[in-house]
């Protein structure tokens, strides 16, 4: 692919793996146990956890306060199990960590002490929001994947090194962003479903101005949507789901359909059926079985090998002309984009709000314009972007939209700052980072040890040149009453350098 | 459900609208902070990614769904605040829900809550302005035809303003079981307290010494409530979710925990639940709402416990008890018997019942006082007049005149009411500033000035 250029030249490396996505995929990685601290609330014994996990005892509430102390004997009868069970990754989660990781700390020493073979992932550090199972699944796959991520990443690097490219090496994540490789190390998760974020990002990179957007990635077996919404990619409001569990990571919000070009065409029980399985390549590219492409082809003039069989043949019993079945398989597609589509906008509208000023101030959005992605966009594209009468685009590099995407995607950075004056501390959702408060605290001083944090963590990451591009999301205060008197306030803060583009990225001519 | 029948897989409906920013006043116990705890624990716990679960996103009511149960003084917008509309809509989306066959039950954990306000509306008591569950119900036996309603307020509070609103309808049942009103808020709910004269033994209120725990209320499920309910044969059984009797509200006494509400919710297996009191913020609310969802749920709430609960220190004494167990004596019977109790209050009142009633509106500082004329009909639950007169705290005074024509209303009754109304409408020198017709047959409703403005 580098045919032609220097090697010297190339400035900066974007890579979108399925690496991790595959390994979820196969159960691959290595072997993890996990410890759970849960505390009052739903019983864990009752629930489906990840193998090898063990219940400990111990509470810690919603403002971080330990109710109940670590169950020691718990702890030690679970790391005999997991040592003898020759396991060596494991994850510690405690509900609430986020607010206190002090009992998931006391656990960590407790076991390096008695098994220091252990490799441990705690819960506060890779997952710092509200939602104890989704910190369980994020910390538990990040124990899984660590040392085959490490591994593959490694050897990336030296590939590029030899063949002459010292150009720093990011890596595309779900929420559309990228990451410097060594921050990856710790956070193998998040590059999970880089695929359909690569394939936004693209449509992102094609567009860049503030319309509402669909990119559609038509390949072979698949189709990925995603949404960009007057020109910001839509983020998932639920975290990536991995294990068939969601997860802290955060994604864009894409859905991956069974459908695409080289979809099976047949009959099933009298009804046409397209997908979710794939024989081979199209008929008109050599494959036995009538698909969409032959469809399509069919209609355009057949400019390619022998669709027209493979469609009169399965057209025959049913009486229609081959012409006849390929409308009807074209329509078909179509009719089924569309109601994803629509689907996704319904959900995007149905995300519940908890504050009087969300609900009355609810949006309905429209689609002004199907982006189509990958070498098959052609083919749907103009049909379905008549059903939402909008424009279409199919660009010149709509085939190579997602290498596009996985070049130009900028570092993505997100902290979010949880306040409690009364207890005097604040604390990061990320690294288990906290610190202290005066009781005299401010929203505008919480927005400003967030904003802090981020640009010191982006200069860590190496890309402080990011750092000014950052923005407040979440920004809420409480004030806390006992009696009548307020006693102290509560503050969430999220400030984000959200997906974009390199500055060196000024978009492509039409 | 019926034992035997197999287990319902659809999720239970959840509308989560915490009001993040409304609060009646800043350091009012119905402020932005009463749920944030309420949220961080059902987050935490991820309820909201469990299969069992399904969310949902309020809706507004709208100003007709408000006006079928209310008169509100002087229009609906100045009682409604957009929150209460969410309130009352949250309620709504999950009526909707159910009747769509979405969801097997559903929660509407919304606030601000609305038990206490009653069929006349002229500012906001208990912290109510609007009450929801009625508006819900009425929007069910409007839109779904629904006829036979349960509502069983479990709040610590006497559910005074649903009572009101179904004082005289024989077709919804209204339990309450409170602390004895002689110890708190709003004074009312005593045994005698049975409906109106037509509607006499499908309103029924327990009034709980104070303490009672787990033990004494769930012997009142079983001994009272729940065979009421098997005998009324209601369509929809609803839950007035208050979550006062927590050993640690501040503002009432009694000893019930969060595994006893997932309990009772188990036992009485309501069909909706709407959130409605309950101030101990931190110490009971995020695990008193876990234990009603997961109980509705179906989810196993066994580790479910507050971390500073200790329940040998709440067991029921003998002398709750037995105050109690003579409660269940005396008004089983009354349900039993309740269509004789009607058939004398007949006699007794003849053509015309009248009622009149000073209500005090504690949060606002309003002096209403209201007369009630219910003109007895054989074939309906009568048709209803109210002439209500307010005070302000300001000095501002308000009189209304109100005609209710039930739900059920026979033809006669109905025309009797339109003509009361149109009568009083054209009144030069009548003494309303507003006047009010609620026609529940057609599902029509007017408010017009009266003659002394005009």
């Amino acid at each position: 692919m580098l045919a032609g250029i220097e090697p010297g030249l190339v400035k900066r490396v974007g890579l979108s793996t399925t690496r991790v996505t595959n390994l979820l995929a196969t159960g691959g990685g290595e072997p993890a146990a996990a410890i759970i601290i849960p505390g009052p609330g739903l019983n864990y014994r009752k629930l489906a956890l990840p193998p090898n996990s063990f219940l400990v005892g111990g509470t810690v509430d919603f403002r971080g306060r330990v109710r109940e102390a670590l169950n020691q004997d718990q702890l030690e009868e679970a790391a005999h199990s997991i040592a003898a069970r020759e396991i060596k990754k494991v994850a510690v989660v405690g509900k609430f960590s986020h607010r206190n990781a002090a009992l998931e700390r006391q656990a960590r020493e407790l076991l390096l002490k008695s098994s220091p073979q252990f490799d441990i992932v705690l819960g506060s550090a890779v997952a710092g929001r509200l939602n104890f199972r989704r910190r369980l699944t994020t910390a538990y796959y990040t124990a899984v994947t660590g040392s085959s991520w490490r591994y593959f990443a490694g050897e990336i690097q030296a590939a590029f090194k030899r063949r002459g490219i010292e150009a720093p090496l990011n890596i595309l994540k779900a929420d559309g962003g990228t990451m410097p490789v060594e921050t990856s190390l710790d956070r193998p998760c998040e590059t999970v479903f880089s695929g359909p974020a690569a394939s936004a990002m693209g449509a992102y990179g094609l567009t860049m101005d503030q319309l509402t957007s669909v990119a559609v990635d038509i390949g072979g077996t698949t189709t990925d949507l995603a949404l960009i919404l007057e020109g910001e990619p839509l983020q998932a409001s639920r975290g990536a789901l991995i294990g068939g569990q969601y997860s802290h990571i955060k994604s864009l919000a894409v859905r991956t359909i069974p459908l695409g070009g080289d979809s099976t065409v047949r009959w099933q029980g009298g009804q046409l059926t397209i997908g979710p399985d794939r024989e081979g390549p199209a008929a008109c590219l050599g494959g036995t079985a009538a698909t969409p492409t032959d469809a399509f082809n069919l209609l355009n003039g057949e400019k390619l090998g022998s669709s027209r069989r493979v469609l009169e043949s399965l057209a025959r019993p049913s009486g229609l002309t081959a012409e006849g079945l390929a409308q009807k398989v074209i329509k078909q597609v179509v009719d089924r984009l569309e109601e994803e589509i629509q689907d996704m906008f319904r959900s995007w509208e149905q995300e519940p709000a908890y504050k009087v000023w969300e609900v009355i101030h609810k949006r309905k959005v429209k689609p002004e314009r199907i982006v189509g992605i990958g070498a098959a966009a052609n083919i749907f594209i103009p049909a379905l972007s008549q059903r939402f009468h909008c424009q279409a685009l199919v660009h010149r590099y709509s085939a190579v939209a997602n290498a596009l995407g996985a070049a130009i995607a900028r570092p993505t950075l997100s902290v979010t700052l949880h306040a409690d004056t009364e207890r005097g501390r604040y604390f990061l959702d990320r690294e288990g980072l906290q610190g202290k408060v005066d009781s005299q605290l401010q929203l505008a001083q919480a927005k400003q040890i967030a904003r802090d944090h981020l640009t010191e963590m982006a200069a860590r990451q190496g890309f402080k040149e990011y750092a000014g591009s950052y923005e407040f999301g979440l920004e809420e205060q409480f004030n806390m009453i006992r009696g009548w008197s307020t006693v102290g306030k509560l503050f969430d803060v999220t400030v984000q350098i959200s997906p974009g583009v390199i500055k060196e990225f000024q978009g492509v001519k039409l | 459900m019926k034992k035997g029948e197999a287990v319902d897989k659809r999720p239970t409906g959840l509308v989560f609208f915490p009001a993040f920013d409304w609060a009646i006043s800043p350091t009012h116990p119905e402020r932005e902070e009463r749920l944030l705890y309420t949220r961080d624990q059902l987050f935490e716990e991820g309820l909201m990614d469990l299969p069992q679960i399904r969310e949902y996103q309020p809706r507004l009511a709208g100003v007709e769904d408000i006006a079928r149960v209310h008169f509100c003084v002087p229009d609906v917008e100045s009682q409604a605040t957009e929150a209460h509309r969410i309130a009352a809509g949250g309620a709504l989306t999950i009526a909707d829900a159910l009747m769509n066959g979405e969801i097997k039950n559903g929660f509407a954990l919304v606030r601000p809550p609305g038990h206490h306000a009653m069929r006349v509306a002229h500012g906001n008591r208990g912290f109510c302005n609007i009450n929801n569950e009625p508006i819900m119900v009425e929007y069910l036996r409007q839109k779904y035809g629904i006829k036979r309603v349960a509502i069983i307020d479990t709040d610590v509070h006497h559910g005074d303003g649903t009572q009101d609103i179904y004082w005289h309808d024989p077709d919804v049942l209204f339990i309450s079981f409170h602390q004895d009103g002689r110890t708190l808020y709003p004074g009312s709910g005593f045994t005698h307290e049975l409906g109106g004269p037509l509607a006499l033994g499908t309103t029924l209120n327990v009034p709980l010494p104070p303490g009672t725990t787990d033990e004494g209320i769930l012997y009142l499920l079983d001994q009272l409530v729940l065979p009421v309910i098997k005998e009324f044969k209601p369509e929809l059984v609803i839950n007035s979710a208050g979550q006062d009797n927590h050993y640690s509200d501040p503002l009432a006494n009694m000893n019930f925990s969060a595994r006893g509400y997932a309990r009772l919710n188990q036992k009485l297996a309501p069909d909706i639940a709407v959130l409605e009191g309950g101030y101990s913020v931190e110490t009971a609310l995020p695990y008193v709402n876990m234990g009603i969802i997961m109980a509705m749920a179906g989810l196993d709430y066994s580790n479910l416990y507050e971390p500073d609960y200790r329940g040998e220190e709440f067991t029921e004494s003998r002398g709750r008890l037995r105050r109690l167990r003579e409660v269940v004596e005396e008004l089983r019977p009354i349900f039993l018997n309740r269509e004789a109790l009607v058939a004398r209050a007949r006699e007794k009142y003849g053509s015309v019942a009248r009622r009149e009633r000073r209500i005090y509106y504690d949060t606002d500082g309003i002096d209403e006082q209201q007369e009630e004329r219910l003109y007895l009909c054989p074939d309906c639950p009568g048709l209803l007049t109210i002439d209500s007169r307010a005070r302000h705290r300001g000095g501002q005074k308000n009189h209304i005149y109100a005609v209710s024509i039930p739900l059920q209303g026979c033809e006669r009754c109905r025309q009797r009411g339109l003509e009361l109304y149109r009568e009083n409408v054209g009144r030069a020198g009548a003494p309303w500033d507003f006047l009010y017709l609620q026609d529940r047959v057609a599902d029509n409703y007017r408010r017009e000035p009266g003659g002394r403005l005009a």
